[in-house]
């Protein structure tokens, strides 16, 4: 194909060779490295000038770290006089915005929060690799902020209302970041927040992989049309309808309540399940699995509630710290991801789960943008990518 | 004078340099939580209200850089969010600077992409150190104070370098020819220069001596020393010319890889650095490493932008 170069940064290069592959081109020369300071190096050897590049880099592994390899691989482009620059982000980083839940009468902060496992922290530079300690983090980042203020109290030493801590959105920063590196258009799937695409000025594609999903539950999973479609939180409630309507399906939801009771120290958050599952197979459908906290709770209480076979489908497997021995342990029969992450390690280390590969819709997209033709089809379940 | 306050805040790059400039200007560091989460995205919570305040983050570009450099962006965009008067960026070693221009085909202008990052996020000041290139304060659309550790190199070799005036400054490269003669002349010392001298592409390069070291004491003058390999062969063209001790001021001492091992291994006397990067684990092993605490310049920087004084005492003098 002529005036065509796709790229690939260190973050996923299978996908890079896959999307390749399926376009019949080669993959565009580049040297990926870091100085030895540790700065990123990057080298494009092959010319760009008056092409149309496309960029492949997943915001996931070393974040921070991939996500400037892509800001300057865009910038040299720009800089060597590329025509336009595509930067495909098979899952978009820092795209959950995080929000301390916080009690609505008094502002303070709920005593548990999501879990999350600080590295590091005020004034400590130590770097500790990842490893996969289950302990309750969320007591960690709890006693840091009570350390840097008085959240106990409704008023401070002064007698002002005490200072509510929030954690800072970094969406729109990392919008404007691609931007002003001078990227023209963003390829990304299944954003965790669809109106993230509004904080662009350039136009994105946000592809679904609900056509894979249900091409995967239609061939792969044994009498479909008996199972039950269960979201794991109220969030993800669409995401889970519109594959029950497609497939002609019952669906079922688990409800994290946040009850306001007098004894707020409890254990475990009170789930319920909404709908019946007695009896039959399960497939629990969500968009990102990071730590598998949601879903092997939701697993449970589905076995609880008599469930049979457990099938759980997710677009973005992130699965960090201990989440791959988590799901080993769980419930989960069967964990069924797609490869906007790469998955290797993942696999070598679990029984349970599935890759469906999603470079068949990214190529078609790269190659439909390229000529100038519609996009559409891909999010048409009807249309069968081969 | 403002009639705002001053709040520094710090992200996890080098917090014992912030520490010491909110000493020296008597306040408390202000109160915010930097880390990871466990899929390795960076979280930034303030803990105070900077409502109307003049804001300053002190981000050093070293370590993990791009870590660094993203824990700054997310902090100066918090702080804008979070309707900061203004919001200055004093990074002491300012990231990416050596890739300033395209010195070959389709390089990228990382310190440029950096300037825009910055001013993106939200920033409207910045303060550094010792640029790699001073064109770089081009690259803002907002003022850029780059500092000098010029007047703190001199003071270091006037009380601590035995028998300083029979020394002379030296530079490592032709590069740095114009940093040199300018302490060379406040001094009142002599300058000599090394060249290197590339006759074919695979051969190794000679390292070419102008000026005359005879019997003298030799200052390395430069302004990064990271890999240190030109220091090392540097100082043995000068005792091999005569020279009869060589010490290295660097104003920003990155030192990665095997840097250690070559200074300890090269008749280098001494190694002296600024703390715009931290160095205490360096120091353990490292017995010729020195430090020169510029935490002073940098607050008094930062309490006359506060309150609109002029910079340029600090220019050519060390504040006490």
């Amino acid at each position: 194909m002529k005036d065509l170069v796709v790229f690939g940064g260190l973050s996923h290069p299978e996908l890079l060779t896959a999307v390749c592959n399926r376009l019949g081109i080669p993959e565009g020369k580049t040297k990926l490295c870091k100085f030895s300071n540790n700065e990123t190096s990057v080298e494009i050897q092959e010319s760009v000038r008056e092409q149309d590049v496309y960029i492949i880099q997943s915001g996931c592994g070393t974040v921070n770290d991939n996500l400037f390899q892509l800001l300057i691989m865009i910038n040299a482009c720009k800089v060597a006089s590329a025509k336009r620059i595509t930067a495909v982000l098979p899952h978009f980083p820092y795209s959950r915005q995080p929000d301390i839940p916080y009690q609505p009468s008094s502002g303070a902060p709920l005593p548990k929060l999501p879990p999350a496992t600080p590295r590091g922290g005020l004034a400590s530079g130590q770097v500790t690799p990842n490893t996969s300690t289950t302990e309750d983090v969320s007591k960690q980042l709890m006693k840091q902020l009570t350390k840097v203020s008085l959240q106990e109290k409704q008023v401070d030493q002064d007698g002002k209302p005490a200072y509510r801590q929030w954690i800072a959105r970094s969406g729109t920063l990392v919008a404007d970041l691609l931007t002003c590196a001078g990227v023209d258009h963003i390829i990304t799937m299944e954003m965790h927040d669809p109106q993230f695409q509004g904080f662009f000025d350039c136009p994105v594609d946000n592809l679904v992989s609900l056509p894979l999903m249900i091409k995967y539950i239609r061939h792969e999973i044994p009498n479909y049309q008996d199972c039950v479609i269960v979201s794991p939180d109220a969030g993800g409630a669409k995401r889970a309808t519109s594959i029950a309507e497609k497939l002609r399906m019952d669906f079922a939801l688990v409800h994290k309540e946040r009850r306001r009771s007098s004894s707020s120290s409890s254990k475990k958050r009170d789930l319920m399940l909404v709908g019946d599952v007695r009896g039959r197979d399960i497939c629990i459908v969500d968009d990102i699995v990071d730590t598998s906290y949601t879903i092997t709770r939701a697993a449970r209480i589905l076995r609880e509630n008599g469930a049979r076979k457990i099938y759980a489908l997710v677009c973005h497997a992130i699965l960090s710290g201990g989440a791959v021995r988590n799901i080993e342990d769980s419930c989960i029969d069967q964990l069924i991801v797609s490869n906007t992450i790469p998955q290797n390690d993942h696999l070598q280390n679990s029984t349970k789960i599935k890759v469906y590969d999603v470079a068949p819709i990214f190529s078609e997209a790269i190659r439909r943008t390229h000529f100038g033709e519609s996009v559409s089809m891909l999010f048409d379940p009807q249309f069968e990518i081969i | 004078m403002a009639d705002n306050s001053i709040k520094i805040f710090t992200g996890n790059s080098h917090p014992e340099l912030a520490k010491l400039v909110a000493n020296r200007i008597g306040i408390d560091l202000a109160k915010a939580v930097v880390m990871k989460y466990s899929n390795q995205e960076t979280s930034v919570t303030i803990g105070e209200s900077v409502r109307d305040e003049d804001v300053f983050i002190i981000q050093s570009g070293c370590g993990e850089i791009n870590d660094n450099l993203m824990e700054l962006l997310i902090m100066i965009n918090a702080c804008k969010t979070a309707s900061a008067r203004r919001i200055t960026a004093v990074i002491p070693c300012f990231p990416y600077a050596r890739q300033d221009k395209k010195d070959k085909s389709r390089a990228p202008i990382t310190a440029k992409l950096t300037a825009n990052m910055l001013t993106v996020a939200g920033a409207n000041h910045v303060i550094t150190m010792d640029l790699h290139a001073s064109q770089i304060q081009g690259f803002f659309n907002v003022p850029v104070d780059n500092l000098y550790c010029e007047p703190s190199m001199i003071k270091y070799i006037s009380t601590q370098i035995p028998n300083w005036k029979n020394a002379l400054i030296v530079s490592p490269d032709a590069g740095g020819a114009k940093r040199a003669t300018s302490i060379a002349d406040r001094l009142n010392l002599d300058f000599a220069l090394i060249h290197k001298e590339r006759k074919r592409a695979n051969e190794v390069s000679r390292m070419v001596l102008v000026g005359d070291v005879r019997g003298k004491i030799a200052i390395l003058v430069d302004d990064m020393a990271d890999t240190c390999g030109t220091l090392g062969l540097a100082a043995k063209t000068l005792v091999e010319n005569g020279a009869e001790k060589v010490y290295a001021i660097v104003a920003h001492g990155i030192l990665s890889g095997k840097a250690i091992k070559v200074i300890n291994e090269s008749v280098i006397e001494k190694l002296v650095v600024t703390n715009t990067i931290p160095h205490e684990d360096k120091m353990a092993i490292c017995p010729k490493l020195d430090v020169i605490d510029i935490s002073p310049t940098l607050a008094e920087a930062i309490r006359r932008t506060h309150n609109g004084e002029s910079v340029s005492y600090l220019f050519s003098h060390v504040p006490e």
